[in-house]
């Protein structure tokens, strides 16, 4: 059996589609997923972005992310998917690796602490070298 | 008059990690052309500009960030 691993995936669906085709197209991602060992732990939409440059003569994109653990194998079925649905324009799959997850918590702490928490109260200092005199025995 | 030394500013802010993302942050790396801005110009240091040259390469797959900007085009 091998190691589930952390994964993130985002990917562009045709955004002429009107909303209910967009969450088929996520069901049907969220379905090889799921299909295939894995469990999908988080899914944002981004929502209709304007695209950069055009994908397929398209200018506008809905984006999505989708986070999940999955077993390495997965990848392979779930990108051949991503291929062959032709309302999805764009994918792009990564491992979360372990710096990426330092930086969310990090972010997520800044967002829950706002700035005005009160400083870290200083700490009197253990002098560094003790008095030689006061520990030295004959 | 000595120019003031550039620090990296992903440094002065204990970056670990660049994520491609948020565009907007990235935006400020690459010229109005689309291209990547050197390190010699921003100051970043070598470690976090490998780190968002990954980073801006991945949003320009997303068509996040342009590969080349409309003006050019």
């Amino acid at each position: 059996m091998e190691k589930a691993r952390l994964y993130e995936t985002t990917f562009i669906i045709n955004a002429s589609l009107d909303d209910t085709q967009v969450d088929a197209v996520i069901g049907r991602v969220q379905d090889v997923i799921v299909k295939n060992g894995g469990t999908a732990n988080a899914l944002n939409k981004w929502g209709r972005k304007r695209l950069a440059y055009s994908i397929n003569k398209k200018t506008n994109g809905f984006y999505v992310n989708i986070e999940f653990t999955a077993p390495p194998p997965l990848l392979a079925s779930l990108e051949r998917s991503f291929q062959l649905d032709e309302m999805i324009l764009r994918f792009l799959t990564l491992q979360l690796d372990p710096k990426a997850l330092a930086a969310r918590a990090k972010a997520q702490a800044a967002a829950a602490a706002p700035p005005a928490a009160d400083p870290v109260p200083v700490q009197p200092r253990e002098p560094l070298f003790k008095e030689p005199a006061a520990d030295r025995k004959p | 008059m000595p120019r003031k030394k550039r620090t990296c500013r992903f440094c002065d802010a204990k970056e670990v990690y660049i994520d491609y993302k948020d565009d907007k942050r990235l935006s400020r790396f690459v010229t109005e052309q689309g291209k990547i801005i050197p390190k010699r110009i921003t100051g970043t240091c070598a470690k976090h500009q490998r780190q968002l040259v990954k980073a801006i390469k991945r949003a320009r797959h997303l068509a996040m960030l342009p590969f080349v900007s409309d003006s050019i085009r």
